[in-house]
C-alpha cells in the first residue's frame, strides 16, 4: 500500500483513538470496575495504541524517505477531496494521480520548473532536496521542498470560498511529534496509575477546609481524570495532525478546555479552580490575537488550507489547484522565497484597484491586466506586508498563550495545582508544546519581523523565568518555571531562524521535562509535601527517583562532552546557541539575544542543580519527612526508565546525518534552508539560513559557549548547595530586595492586578451599584406597583365578583328552597293553584282589558 | 242591562253559561275538596261538562240571537269530542287509580305524596 | 214585559207564568237547569262517595236535557248514552271495587273547606260576570215581542253524520245551504278514533293485575287469594 494512503490512516487512528476511550468512560466510567478502576486500563490502552500507531507510521515512512534531511526524490502529494463534499462521512482517499508521468500538469501546477540559475547557491548540502518534476533524482540547483502528505477526510461545511474539513497534513514533524507525544502521554498514563490511587475510595482533602470545621470528604474521581487525559491527547493530536488552521484552531480550544478540567482537577481547592481559571482566561486572551491573525489570513487570502489542493474541475475534467497558505507565501515561483501575497497586496491596495477600475469601467479585462501588472510595483512599495505581519503577530499571540510566554506566562506556574502526571504531561507534550508547534508549523509564513519579535518574547521569557526559578522553592514551581525558561529557549530558535533546532528542543525537552515531572511527583508522592526545604538526602531511600531526575537535570542542561556526545539538550541547546550566534553575527545590532540564550544556559544549570541538590544530597532536612519517604512503586519507577533513556538517547545520531534532526530537515519548510530572508520592512534585519550555523566555526563556538556556561552555572550551584562554601542563606541576605523581587515572580501577578483586575473589578462594582441601585430599584417599584394592583385586584375579585355570584346563588337557593313548599305533591293543592292562577288571569286580563284595549 | 234581569229573560246562551258556570265551579270544588280519587275523577266530569254546555249553547241554532254569530255545527262537533275523550280519560283515570289503589291499598289522593318537593 | 215588575219579583216562575199561554221552552230550561245545578252542588257537598256517583247521574242527566232543549238532541243521544250509560257506569265499577269502609266516605278538614268556599265564590263571580257581561249572548232569537212561538228546530242529527264524514249539509251562518265547500270532521274523527283504541289498550295495560313481591298488611286474607288466583290465570 502506498504510504500516502497508509499515513492518514494509520495517524487517524492513532489520533481518534483515545476519543473513543474518552467516549467510554464518560460514559462508562464509573462503572469500570470499582470506583472505576479499569477506567486507567481503557485509556492507557487507547495512548499505547495510539503510541504502535503512530509509531508503525513513523517506521514506514522511514522505510520509504529514510532518516536523514535528504533522501531519494521526494513529491508534494496531494490529497484531495473531490469526492468527500459529496460522499460526507466517510473519509475517501482520492488520489491525484500525481506520481504518473501523465499528470504533468497537475505537478506543474504546484511546483513549476523553475531557472536553473535562480537558486544555484546551494553548497555542499546534499540532503538539500532538488525537485522537478522531469528528474526527480538530479541535486542540481533548486529551492527544497519538503515531503508531506494533505488531504480531507470529512468536509464539515462549504459556503462560497470558505470550506472548513477535518483534514491532515503529514510531514515528518507531524509523525515525530505523534511519536513523541503519544509515547509521552503512554508512560503518563502508566505513572497516573499508580499515582491517582488516592482517587480509587473516597479522597480526605487535607488543603480544603471546610466552613463546619474539618476537611473535605468527597467520592474519588479517578476515572474522571483519566476520561480528560484521553480527550487531552485527542486534542494535541488534533493540533498536529490538522491541515488546516480552522481545525487547529478547533483542536487548539479543545487543548484549552482540557487544560481547564485537568488543573482544576481539585476543584474544591480554592486555589485550583483560581489557576483552573486564570490559565484558560490568559488563554483567551491570546486567542482573542490568534482570531486577529485568523481573520487576517482569511480576509486577505481565502484559505485556511496548509497545503495546496487540487480538485477536479467539474467543466473539462482537468485539475484545478487551489494554492494553500505555504504556496502562496512562499510561491514556488519566488523559489519558495517569502513574498507579499497578492492576495494581502491587493487588500492593502484597495484604494488604487477601485481608481484602476473605474478608469477601465468599460473593457475589465484591461483593467484586470493592469491590475496584474501593477502588483509587483506595489508589492515592492511595501503595500500589504503589514498585513502579514499583522496576521503573523496575531497567530503568535495564541502562541505566547498557549505556551506561556512573557507576558502570558503566569498562568503556567498556578498550573502546577493540578495532578502532577497533567503537570508533566501539560508542560512536555502537549499543551505549551502547541504553541511552539503552531509556529513552526507556521513557519512558512511568518515574516522576519514577526520572527524578530518571536525572538525577542523568547529571549525575555527564558530571562525572567530562569531568573525565577533560580530562588523558587516549590519544587513543581521550579520546574514550572523551567518550563516557560525552555519554551523561551525554542521560540528564541525559531525567532532567530533555527526552526529545526527549535522544534528539535521541543521534542528533547518533552522527554526530559516530563521525565523531572514525573520524578518530582514520584518525590511529592513520598514526601507529601511540595516544598524543597523540607527534602535533602532523598537520594538513599529514593535511588530510582534520584538517579532519573539526575539523568533528568544533566539533559536540560545539556551535558555532554563537547564534539564526542552528550544527552539530548546538548545537542538541541548547541543547535540554539549556534543557531542565535550566526543570527547576531549577521544582525549585531541584536547581540543581546545571544547573550542572553548563554546566560539562560548557566541559569538552567544552576537552578536544575540546585533543584536536585536540595532535594536529593546532603542530609534529611525535616526527619519526619525523610522517615515517611519510600520509592515509588514499579509502575511508577518503570516510565522514568523509559523516559530517561529517551533523555540520553533522543539527540543521538545515526550514521551522519540520521537521526532526529534528519527526520525534521526532511520537514524543513521550503526556501528556508537556502539564503537568508530578509525583513519586508527593514531590509536590514536577516535571518540566516540555518546550515550556516552547521559550519565549523560558528558550531564549534557555540558548543563551546554552551559548555562553558553550563558548567558555570553547575559549578555555582555544587558549591553553594553540594559543598556549602558560602551560606546561602548569606547570600539571601545580601541580595535580600533582589530575592524577594524574582521569588514574587517579578511581581508580574501584582503588576496585572493593579492594570487589569483592579480596573474591571472597579467598573463591575460600578456596574453592579448601578444595577443594584437604578435598575433594580426601578424594577422592584414596578414590582411593587404590580403587587398593589393585583392585592386590589384581588379584593374586587372576592367581594364584587365573588359576591354579585354568590349572591346570585344565594338568592337562587333560598328561592328554590321557598318553592319548595309548595310542592306538596298534594293533587289537591295544585287543583286549588291552578284555580287561583286561573282567578288571577282573568282578573289580569279584565283589568288590562278595560285598561288598555276596551278603556 | 242588568245583571238581575236575566232571570226575566227569555232563555239565551248567558243562561246556558250560567248553568255551565255552576258545573264548572261545583266541579272544581269537587275536585279540590275530595280526598277520594273517584271524587276527584267525578269533578273531572262535572267541570267537562260544564264546558261541554257552553260549546252546545254556543253552537245551537235555537238560542241563537239575529246578531249573535253562532259556531254552527262546529259546537255540537266539539261537545261530541270531548265527550268521547272523557270517556276516554275516564277509564285511563280509572286504571291509575286502581293501579294506586293496588299499590298504595288506598285511594286517598292525600297519600299520594310522591311528588313532594 | 215590564222588566221592573220582573226584577221585584224576582222568580223565573212568575215571568213564565205571567203570560198567556205557557213558555214550555222556558220552564224545561229551569228544571233542567235547576236539576243539573242542585245535583252538582249535591255531589260536592255530600261525603260518600256512592252517593256521589248517583248525584253525578242525575246532573249529567239534566245536562242531557239542556243539550235536547237547545237543539242538539244529537249530542244530548250521546251525552245520555256515553255518560250515563258508560262513563258513569265505569266510575261505579271503580267505587264498587274500591268501596272499603274507610274510603266509602272521606272526610276533608274543615280549613279546606273554607279555602274551597272563598274559591268557589271567587270563580263563580268570575264565570258568572262573564257570562252575563256580553249582551249579544242575551239576546235570544225568540225575545221580540216576548211571546212569538220560536220554531221548531232542525235535527241535527243528519249535518252532524254527514259533517263527520266530511260532508256539510248545515247552513252556514248566512242560511245558505253549501254543500262540500266547508271543511268536515273526517280527520278529527279518525284521530279521535285511534285515540280511543290507545286509550283503551293503555287502559287495560295499566289496570292489569301485577305480581307483588310482598304483600300488603293491609290487605284481606280474600283479596290474596284473589290476586294468587289472578296470578295463575295469567
Amino acid at each position: 500500500m502506498e504510504l500516502e494512503q497508509t499515513l492518514p490512516i494509520l495517524l487517524g487512528l492513532a489520533w481518534i483513538t483515545p476519543l473513543f476511550s474518552f467516549v467510554a468512560i464518560l460514559f462508562f466510567g464509573p462503572r469500570m470496575g470499582t470506583h472505576g478502576k479499569n477506567a486507567a486500563s481503557v485509556a492507557t490502552a487507547a495512548i499505547v495504541c495510539s503510541f504502535v500507531f503512530s509509531l508503525s507510521a513513523l517506521l514506514m515512512w522511514i522505510g520509504v524517505h529514510g532518516m536523514s534531511g535528504g533522501s531519494h526524490g521526494s513529491h508534494h502529494v496531494l490529497l484531495t477531496d473531490s469526492q468527500t463534499v459529496l460522499v460526507a462521512g466517510s473519509a475517501q482517499w482520492n488520489l491525484a494521480d500525481h506520481q504518473a508521468s501523465g499528470s504533468e500538469d497537475a505537478s506543474e501546477a504546484v511546483h513549476p520548473a523553475h531557472d536553473a540559475d535562480a537558486a544555484g547557491v546551494q553548497p555542499e548540502d546534499a540532503h538539500n532536496l532538488h525537485h522537478s518534476p522531469d528528474s526527480s533524482d538530479s541535486h542540481g540547483a533548486g529551492a527544497h521542498v519538503p515531503i508531506s502528505y494533505s488531504g480531507d477526510w470529512y468536509t464539515l461545511f462549504k459556503v462560497g470560498s470558505l470550506e472548513l474539513t477535518i483534514g491532515w497534513y503529514i510531514d515528518a514533524l507531524t509523525l515525530l511529534m505523534f511519536v513523541v507525544v503519544s509515547l509521552i502521554a503512554s508512560c503518563i498514563h502508566i505513572y497516573a496509575t499508580g499515582y491517582m490511587h488516592d482517587e480509587l475510595h473516597e479522597v480526605i482533602d487535607h488543603e480544603v477546609h471546610l466552613v463546619a470545621g474539618g476537611h473535605l470528604h468527597r467520592p474519588g474521581r479517578f476515572s474522571r481524570f483519566f476520561q480528560s487525559l484521553s480527550l487531552f491527547c485527542f486534542s494535541m493530536f488534533g493540533i498536529v495532525i490538522a491541515g488546516n488552521l480552522a481545525m487547529i484552531f478547533i483542536f487548539w480550544e479543545l487543548v484549552g478546555i482540557c487544560s481547564w478540567f485537568l488543573i482544576g482537577f481539585y476543584y474544591e481547592r480554592k486555589t485550583a479552580s483560581n489557576a483552573a481559571n486564570k490559565a484558560f482566561i490568559l488563554n483567551r486572551v491570546g486567542d482573542f490575537g490568534m482570531l486577529i491573525g485568523l481573520m487576517a489570513l482569511w480576509g486577505a487570502l481565502g484559505t485556511f488550507r496548509f497545503a495546496d489542493s487540487v480538485t477536479m474541475s467539474l467543466d473539462d475534467g482537468k485539475p484545478v489547484v487551489a494554492k494553500g497558505l505555504f504556496n502562496l507565501v512562499r510561491p514556488a515561483e519566488n523559489d519558495h522565497q517569502l513574498i507579499v501575497p497578492d492576495g494581502m497586496v491587493k487588500a492593502s491596495a484597495s484604494g488604487e484597484i477601485a481608481g484602476i477600475m473605474i478608469e477601465h469601467a468599460t473593457r475589465p479585462r484591461d483593467g484586470e491586466s493592469e491590475l496584474k501588472s501593477r502588483i509587483s510595483q506595489w508589492r515592492s512599495d511595501g503595500l500589504g506586508s503589514w498585513l502579514l505581519i499583522v496576521a503573523g503577530l496575531g497567530i503568535f499571540c495564541g502562541c505566547v498563550g498557549k505556551s506561556a510566554q512573557v507576558p502570558l506566562h503566569v498562568w503556567l506556574p498556578d498550573a502546577m495545582e493540578g495532578p502532577t502526571p497533567v503537570s508533566a504531561l501539560v508542560h512536555s507534550a502537549t499543551m505549551v508544546a502547541a504553541g511552539v508547534y503552531l509556529v513552526g508549523r507556521l513557519y512558512p509564513i511568518l515574516a522576519p519581523e514577526v520572527l524578530l519579535v518571536i525572538a525577542y518574547i523568547g529571549m525575555i521569557t527564558l530571562v525572567i523565568a530562569a531568573t525565577i526559578a533560580m530562588v523558587a522553592t516549590d519544587i513543581k514551581r521550579v520546574l514550572a518555571y523551567s518550563t516557560i525558561s525552555q519554551l523561551g529557549y525554542m521560540m528564541l530558535a525559531l525567532g532567530v531562524g533555527g526552526w529545526v533546532a527549535g522544534l528539535f528542543h521541543l521534542i528533547t525537552h518533552a522527554f526530559f521535562k516530563s521525565l523531572l515531572f514525573l520524578c518530582s511527583g514520584s518525590v511529592i508522592h513520598a514526601c507529601h509535601t511540595n516544598d524543597m526545604r523540607r527534602m535533602g538526602g532523598l537520594a538513599k531511600v529514593m535511588p530510582w527517583t534520584a538517579g532519573a531526575m539526575l539523568i533528568g537535570c544533566l539533559a536540560i542542561i545539556g551535558a555532554g562532552i563537547p564534539f564526542v556526545i552528550g544527552f539530548s539538550g546538548y545537542y538541541s541547546k548547541d543547535a540554539i546557541l549556534a543557531q542565535s550566534l550566526s543570527f547576531v553575527q549577521n544582525n549585531p545590532s541584536h547581540q543581546i539575544l545571544f547573550l542572553a540564550a548563554a546566560a539562560g544556559a548557566s541559569l538552567t544549570a544552576f537552578y536544575m542543580f540546585r533543584l536536585w541538590y536540595m532535594t536529593f544530597a546532603g542530609e534529611p532536612r525535616d526527619h519526619h519527612v525523610a522517615e515517611h519517604a519510600h520509592e515509588s512503586p514499579l509502575i511508577m519507577v518503570a516510565p522514568l526508565v523509559v523516559l530517561s533513556f529517551f533523555a540520553v538517547v533522543a539527540g543521538w545520531s545515526f550514521s551522519g546525518e540520521g537521526g532526529l534532526t534528519g527526520l525534521l530537515e526532511q520537514a524543513r519548510p521550503a526556501g528556508t534552508s537556502e539564503g537568508a530572508s530578509h525583513g519586508l520592512l527593514q531590509v536590514s534585519l536577516m535571518i540566516p539560513a540555518e546550515h550556516e550555523s552547521h559550519q565549523g566555526a560558528v558550531h564549534r563556538s557555540a558548543t563551546l559557549v554552551a559548555f562553558t556556561t553550563a558548567a558555570l552555572g553547575l559549578l555555582a550551584a555544587t558549591s553553594l548547595y553540594l559543598w556549602k562554601f558560602v551560606s546561602v542563606e548569606l547570600l539571601s541576605r545580601m541580595f535580600g530586595p533582589l530575592v524577594i523581587f524574582l521569588s514574587k515572580s517579578w511581581y508580574f501577578d501584582e503588576l496585572y492586578s493593579f492594570l487589569f483586575m483592579k480596573p474591571v473589578l472597579l467598573v463591575s462594582s460600578l456596574a453592579s451599584g448601578t444595577d443594584r441601585h437604578a435598575i433594580d430599584r426601578f424594577v422592584d417599584g414596578i414590582a411593587w406597583c404590580a403587587r398593589r394592583l393585583a392585592v386590589f385586584d384581588d379584593w374586587i375579585d372576592r367581594f364584587v365578583v365573588d359576591g354579585v355570584v354568590n349572591a346570585t346563588a344565594h338568592a337562587t337557593w333560598n328561592i328554590g328552597l321557598k318553592m319548595r313548599d309548595f310542592q306538596t305533591g298534594k293533587v289537591r293543592q295544585y287543583v286549588m293553584f291552578i284555580v287561583i292562577g286561573t282567578i288571577a288571569l282573568f282578573v289580569l286580563a279584565s283589568m288590562l282589558w278595560n285598561s288598555t284595549i276596551a278603556g | 242591562m242588568n245583571f238581575f234581569n236575566i232571570l226575566a229573560e227569555p232563555v239565551g246562551v248567558s243562561h246556558y253559561l250560567l248553568v255551565g258556570a255552576v258545573l264548572f265551579t261545583a266541579g272544581v270544588v269537587c275536585m279540590v275538596i275530595k280526598r277520594n280519587a273517584l271524587g276527584v275523577l267525578m269533578g273531572i266530569e262535572l267541570v267537562l261538562n260544564g264546558a261541554n254546555i257552553n260549546f252546545i249553547a254556543f253552537g245551537s241554532p235555537v238560542l241563537r240571537g239575529e246578531s249573535t254569530v253562532s259556531i254552527g255545527l262546529d259546537g255540537q262537533a266539539i261537545a261530541l269530542f270531548v265527550i268521547l275523550l272523557a270517556a276516554a280519560e275516564a277509564a285511563v283515570a280509572l286504571a291509575i287509580t286502581l293501579n294506586f289503589y293496588n299499590n298504595h291499598a288506598t285511594v286517598d289522593v292525600d297519600r299520594a305524596e310522591d311528588l313532594k318537593g | 214585559m215590564n222588566t221592573g215588575f220582573a226584577i221585584t219579583t224576582g222568580s223565573m216562575f212568575a215571568t213564565i207564568i205571567s203570560v198567556a199561554n205557557i213558555n214550555w221552552h222556558g220552564m224545561f230550561f229551569a228544571i233542567f237547569a235547576l236539576a243539573a245545578c242542585a245535583m252538582a252542588v249535591a255531589v260536592v257537598l255530600t261525603d260518600n262517595v256512592v252517593r256521589m256517583a248517583f248525584y253525578l247521574v242525575l246532573s249529567l242527566g239534566a245536562t242531557a236535557g239542556l243539550f235536547f232543549l237547545a237543539g242538539a238532541e244529537f249530542v244530548g243521544a250521546m251525552q245520555l248514552m256515553i255518560y250515563v250509560g258508560g262513563t258513569l257506569v265505569l266510575l261505579v265499577f271503580g267505587v264498587m271495587l274500591t268501596a272499603q269502609a274507610p274510603f266509602v266516605s272521606m272526610k276533608t278538614p274543615q280549613r279546606d273547606w273554607v279555602l274551597a268556599s272563598i274559591l268557589a265564590v271567587c270563580l263563580l263571580a268570575v264565570l258568572v260576570q262573564a257570562s252575563v257581561g256580553v249582551d249579544a249572548w242575551r239576546t235570544a232569537a225568540v225575545s221580540v215581542g216576548g211571546g212569538v212561538q220560536r220554531e221548531a228546530p232542525e235535527p241535527s242529527a243528519t249535518p252532524l253524520g254527514m259533517a263527520l264524514l266530511g260532508m256539510r249539509v248545515d247552513n252556514d251562518s248566512s242560511g245558505i245551504v253549501t254543500p262540500s265547500i266547508r271543511s268536515g270532521y273526517l280527520l278529527p274523527f279518525e284521530i279521535v278514533s285511534i285515540h280511543l283504541l290507545v286509550v283503551l289498550v293503555g287502559a287495560a295495560y295499566l289496570a292489569r293485575a301485577k305480581r307483588r313481591r310482598t304483600p300488603r298488611a293491609v290487605e284481606t286474607a280474600g283479596q290474596s287469594e284473589l290476586k294468587e288466583e289472578v296470578r295463575v290465570a295469567s
